[in-house]
C-alpha cells in the first residue's frame, strides 16, 4: 500500500500550558487536495511547521510519504515544496537569483555545486527550468529586480514560483495568496489544478474560503488546536442545515414550529429559515400556503465555517 | 512626550544604561587598580618615563601626560577604548532606531500618525538624546563615586567633565548615524557608511599621535577633538565647539534630508535591479559567501589600513623605547627589539578587529533565522548541519584571510620604512590573531544553539569584556584569574614573541567544542524568530 502523503498520530505541540496543537490525527492521500481552515491562532501554521520539522512535537509524530518528519527531514523535504505566508527573502538578491538559489537547494540531492540538467525534472530531481520560466511569465514577475524593490505581492510570487517549479509530490501551502491581486490569484488556482491533474498532493492552509471551496477535495477545520471537522464538502453539507427562502403571495405561515426548521427570519412576505434533516414537514406547510417563489441552497463553506465557530466567536 | 520620542527613548535608554555601566566600571577599575598597584612615587615615575614619550602607545591610546597621577593614568589607559566603544554604540544605536525601523516597516505606521517625515526624525532624535544623557549620567555617577575614594581623589566637577568627554564620540556618531540613515537605503548600508567615517577618523588621529610630525592633523578628526578636551589633565573646553558644531550640522542635515526623500528609499540611489550572479546563488554555502561579502570587505579594508598604519609607525615608535619602556611593554606581553615590541602591541588592536569580524559572521547567521529566511532553505533538502557547517566554513576562511591580510599589510608598512621585519614573521603574527576569533565565534555558535535570542548579546559582551580586561590588565593590576577570562590575554604578542601554538590550539579547540555543542543544540531545537 502506498504511504500517505501526510500522516499524523496524536501530533501535539504545547508552549507551557497552552496547547497550540492538540493530538492531531490526520491522513492525506497522495493526489488529494486538502484545505486546512481555522481562525488565527488555531494551530494551522504550527501543524505545518511540525510537518516540516522546523519545530519538534511535544507528543505524537508526523510522516511525509512514510518518512518521519523529525528524524528524516531532508528525505521528506525532497518530496515536498513549501510556500510560507510571509515572503521574507534576501533583500540583496534579485528574483532570478532567489529562484536559482531555492531551485538548487531543492534539486541538488546533497551534491552542491553540481550542474543541473536544463530539461524537465530528471532522475536527480532537478528543477524544470522551462517550467520555471513559464511560471515567471504566468505570474508576470520581473526576475531582474532585487527583492528589496519588490512589493509584498511580487515577493509572494517569487516563493510561489519557487515551490511550483519543483513539481514536488507534495505542495504545502500556508496562506499562499496573501498579497496577490485577483488576477494572480486566478493564475495560482490554475497552477494548483494543474498540479492536482499531474497527481501532486496539495495541503492548503488558507483564510480565503472561496479559494478552498474552489480547489479542495476535502477540508479540515481546526479549533483551538483540535481538528473539529474533516471531510468532503458534500459530507459536511449533508450534516449541515439547508437554507430555504420562500416568498409568499398571500398570508405568511408560521414556520417556527415545523420539525427540523430553525433560524426563521421574516422580512415582509419573504421568510428565510434553516432546515436540518427531512424537508417533508416544511414542504407540507409550504404546499398549503400561497408560495410565489421558493429558493433553497446548500450552505457555503463560509457558512459551514461560521457555523463551527459562531459568527461572534 | 510625543510617541516616537517615547518609543525611541525607551530603547536608547535601555542600551545607554548597559553601556553607561560598562563605561563606569571600566573607569573605576582603571583608576582603582592604578592607585593600588602604583603606590610609590618611584613606581609612578618609572611608568611615566616608559609611556610618556612612547609613540606606539601614543598612536594607539593617545598621548600620556601626567602619568604620575591617577587621573592622568586613567585618561591614558581607558579613554581611547571608551571613545571607540562610544562611537560604535552611537552609530549602531541611531542606525538601528532610525533606518532599522524603516527597514522593518514600523516607521510607516508611525508616519501615518499626526506627524511629518521631518517631525518624526526630530522626535526620534530627542529619544536618542535621552539615551546619550543616560549614558553620560551613569558614567558620570560611577566616576564621581570612584573619585570619592581617597586613593583616587578626583573632584566631582572634573569627573563629570571626564564623563562628558567619554560620551562625546557617542554623540558625534549618533549624529553621523542619523545622517547616514537618510543617505542609505538599508540599515546595513547606513551602518557601513558611518563605520567608514569612524575608521577614517580614527586613522587620522592615529597618524597625528604617532610622532611623525603631523600633530596638526589632530584637528581633522572628531577623535582628535575629543582628545583635545584633555579631561582630568589640562581641560580645554574650547574643543567642545567643533564637536557641537559638527553634531549640529549633521543633525540638521539629517532632518532636512528626511523631508526630501521617500520613506523606504535613501538619498544615495539604490540599484533596483542587477545582473544575476549565478555562482553566488548556487546553494547555501555560496549564499553565505554572498551575504558575508559586503561586511567582510569592510573588515578587510579596516584591517589592511590599520595593519599598514601600524607598520608605517613601528620603526619610529620602536626607536623611542628606552629601558623602562621595554619593561612596560613586557607587561603587555611584548618582547624583542623596539620595532617588534611595538608591532606586538599593535597586533592586539588587529586581533580585536578580527574578533569583531567573527562576531559579525555569527550574528548574521542568527539574523537569517530570526528574519525567517532560513525557513526557505531548511524546508528544502538542506540539513541544519549542512547550512551551519557551510556558514562556519566561510567564517573560518574569512578569519584566516583576515589574519594574513593583517600580517601582509603590516609588513608592507614596516618594509617601506626599512624596519627590518620579515614577511613570514608578520604573516605568522597575522595567523596568530585567528585563534581568539575562533574562540569568540565558537562561543557565539554555542549561544546561537542554546539561547538563540541572546546570540549577539553574548558575543559582544564577551568581546567587550575581553577587550576591557586586557586593556585594564595591561599594567598587571588585575588578578590572573580575571586576565585568563580574556581571549586576547591568551594570545602571544607576535611578532615580539613567537606565537604560542599550544595556547592557540587550546583556544581553537575551545571554539570548535563550543561550535559543536551549539550545532547539536541547534539541530535539536525549534527554529525561533526575533
Amino acid at each position: 500500500m502506498a504511504a500517505m502523503a501526510i500522516r499524523t498520530e496524536g501530533l501535539t505541540k504545547r508552549y507551557g500550558d497552552v496547547a497550540a496543537l492538540d493530538h492531531l490525527d490526520l491522513e492525506v492521500a497522495p493526489g488529494e487536495v486538502v484545505g486546512y481552515l481555522g481562525p488565527n491562532g488555531a494551530g494551522k501554521t504550527t501543524t505545518i511547521r511540525l510537518l516540516l520539522g522546523l519545530i519538534s512535537p511535544t507528543e505524537g509524530r508526523g510522516e511525509i510519504f512514510g518518512l518521519d518528519c523529525q528524524r528524516q527531514p531532508v528525505e521528506a523535504h525532497r518530496r515536498l515544496a513549501f510556500v510560507p505566508g510571509e515572503a521574507n527573502l534576501w533583500p540583496s538578491l534579485t528574483g532570478a537569483e532567489t529562484l536559482r538559489l531555492l531551485g538548487r537547494a531543492w534539486g541538488s540531492r546533497g551534491s552542491w555545486g553540481s550542474r543541473g540538467s536544463r530539461g524537465s525534472r530528471g532522475s536527480r530531481g532537478q528543477v524544470d527550468e522551462a517550467y520555471r520560466d513559464e511560471l515567471v511569465a504566468r505570474f508576470d514577475l520581473d526576475p531582474a529586480k532585487k527583492v528589496r524593490a519588490y512589493s509584498k505581492g511580487n515577493r509572494q510570487k517569487v516563493i510561489l514560483i519557487a515551490a511550483l517549479m519543483t513539481r514536488a509530490d507534495l505542495l504545502v501551502l500556508d496562506e499562499p495568496t496573501s498579497g496577490l491581486d485577483p488576477l494572480m490569484e486566478q493564475a495560482f488556482r490554475g497552477c494548483v489544478r494543474e498540479a492536482r491533474d499531474r497527481g501532486q498532493t496539495v495541503f492548503l492552509s488558507s483564510h480565503i474560503l472561496s479559494e478552498v471551496e474552489a480547489l479542495c477535495d476535502r477540508v479540515g477545520i481546526l479549533r483551538q488546536g483540535k481538528l473539529v471537522e474533516l471531510g468532503t464538502l458534500a459530507e459536511m453539507r449533508h450534516l449541515s442545515a439547508l437554507t430555504v427562502e420562500a416568498t409568499f403571495a398571500g398570508v405568511v405561515p408560521d414556520l417556527s414550529g415545523v420539525p427540523g426548521v430553525s433560524s426563521v427570519q421574516a422580512d415582509g412576505r419573504v421568510v428565510r429559515c434553516q432546515v436540518r434533516g427531512p424537508v417533508a414537514p416544511l414542504l407540507k406547510v409550504l404546499a398549503a400556503a400561497d408560495v410565489a417563489e421558493l429558493l433553497s441552497r446548500e450552505p457555503s463553506l463560509e457558512e459551514l465555517f461560521l457555523a463551527q465557530y459562531g459568527a461572534g466567536d | 512626550m510625543p510617541v516616537i520620542s517615547r518609543l525611541t527613548a525607551g530603547r536608547a535608554v535601555r542600551s545607554g544604561v548597559i553601556f553607561g555601566y560598562i563605561f563606569g566600571v571600566a573607569i573605576a577599575s582603571s583608576a582603582i587598580s592604578y592607585a593600588r598597584f602604583y603606590k610609590t612615587a618611584a613606581q609612578r615615575d618609572a611608568l611615566a618615563a616608559a609611556y610618556g614619550a612612547n609613540k606606539a602607545t601614543s598612536a594607539l591610546f593617545g598621548p600620556a601626560p601626567q602619568l604620575q597621577t591617577v587621573a592622568g593614568f586613567t585618561v591614558f589607559k581607558i579613554s581611547m577604548t571608551l571613545m571607540l566603544l562610544g562611537a560604535v554604540w552611537g552609530l549602531l544605536t541611531s542606525t538601528r532606531l532610525l533606518r532599522g525601523e524603516e527597514d522593518n516597516g514600523r516607521w510607516e505606521l508611525l508616519l501615518a500618525g499626526q506627524t511629518t517625515r521631518r517631525g518624526a526624525v526630530v522626535q526620534a532624535l530627542r529619544g536618542l538624546g535621552a539615551g546619550v544623557v543616560t549614558l553620560w549620567v551613569l558614567t558620570g555617577l560611577i566616576t564621581v563615586l570612584t573619585g570619592l575614594d581617597t586613593s583616587v581623589d578626583i573632584a566631582a566637577g572634573r569627573a563629570l567633565y571626564f564623563a562628558l568627554a567619554m560620551v562625546a564620540t557617542a554623540v558625534i556618531f549618533l549624529a553621523v548615524g542619523a545622517l547616514t540613515s537618510q543617505l542609505a537605503a538599508t540599515r546595513r548600508q547606513a551602518a557601513a557608511y558611518a563605520a567608514w567615517f569612524l575608521g577614517v577618523s580614527y586613522a587620522v588621529r592615529l597618524v597625528a599621535d604617532a610622532g611623525l610630525g603631523l600633530h596638526g592633523l589632530i584637528w581633522a578628526s572628531p577623535f582628535g577633538w575629543v582628545e583635545e578636551l584633555r579631561p582630568l589633565t589640562a581641560p580645554q573646553p574650547l574643543a567642545l565647539v567643533p564637536i557641537a558644531a559638527l553634531t549640529a550640522v549633521l543633525l540638521a542635515a539629517a532632518v532636512y534630508l528626511a523631508g526630501i526623500r521617500d520613506v523606504g528609499a535613501g538619498i544615495v540611489p539604490d540599484r533596483a535591479s542587477s545582473r544575476p550572479q549565478r555562482r553566488l546563488a548556487g546553494g547555501p554555502t555560496a549564499l553565505a559567501v554572498r551575504l558575508a561579502r559586503p561586511a567582510v570587505m569592510g573588515w578587510w579594508v579596516a584591517i589592511a589600513v590599520s595593519g599598514l598604519l601600524f607598520g608605517l609607525i613601528a620603526r619610529s615608535a620602536g626607536g623611542t623605547i628606552s629601558g623602562s619602556s621595554v619593561q612596560v611593554l613586557t607587561r603587555l606581553g611584548a618582547r624583542g627589539n623596539g620595532t617588534d615590541a611595538v608591532l606586538g602591541v599593535c597586533f592586539l588592536a588587529l586581533a580585536v578587529l578580527v574578533a569583531f569580524a567573527a562576531a559579525g559572521q555569527i550574528t548574521a547567521a542568527r539574523s537569517e533565522e530570526s528574519a525567517g529566511r532560513l525557513d526557505h532553505l531548511l524546508t528544502r533538502p538542506v540539513s541544519r548541519w549542512r547550512w551551519l557547517g557551510g556558514w562556519l566554513l566561510v567564517t573560518v576562511v574569512v578569519l584566516l584571510a583576515s589574519g594574513v591580510i593583517a600580517g601582509v599589510f603590516a609588513w608592507a608598512g614596516a618594509a617601506s620604512q626599512h624596519a627590518g621585519v620579515s614577511l613570514p614573521a608578520l604573516a605568522e603574527a597575522g595567523v596568530n590573531l585567528v585563534p581568539p576569533a575562533i574562540t569568540i565565534a565558537g562561543a557565539g555558535v554555542l549561544a546561537f544553539g542554546v539561547w538563540p535570542r541572546s546570540t549577539s548579546i553574548v558575543l559582544y559582551a564577551l568581546l567587550a569584556w575581553s577587550l576591557l580586561v586586557v586593556v585594564i590588565g595591561g599594567v598587571g593590576a588585575t588578578s590572573h584569574w580575571v586576565l585568563d577570562t580574556s581571549v586576547f590575554h591568551q594570545m602571544a604578542s607576535a611578532p615580539a614573541v613567537p606565537p604560542h601554538w599550544e595556547a592557540n590550539g587550546v583556544m581553537a579547540a575551545i571554539g570548535v567544542t563550543g561550535a559543536l555543542i551549539g550545532g547539536i543544540a541547534f539541530k535539536r531545537r525549534d527554529l525561533r524568530g526575533a
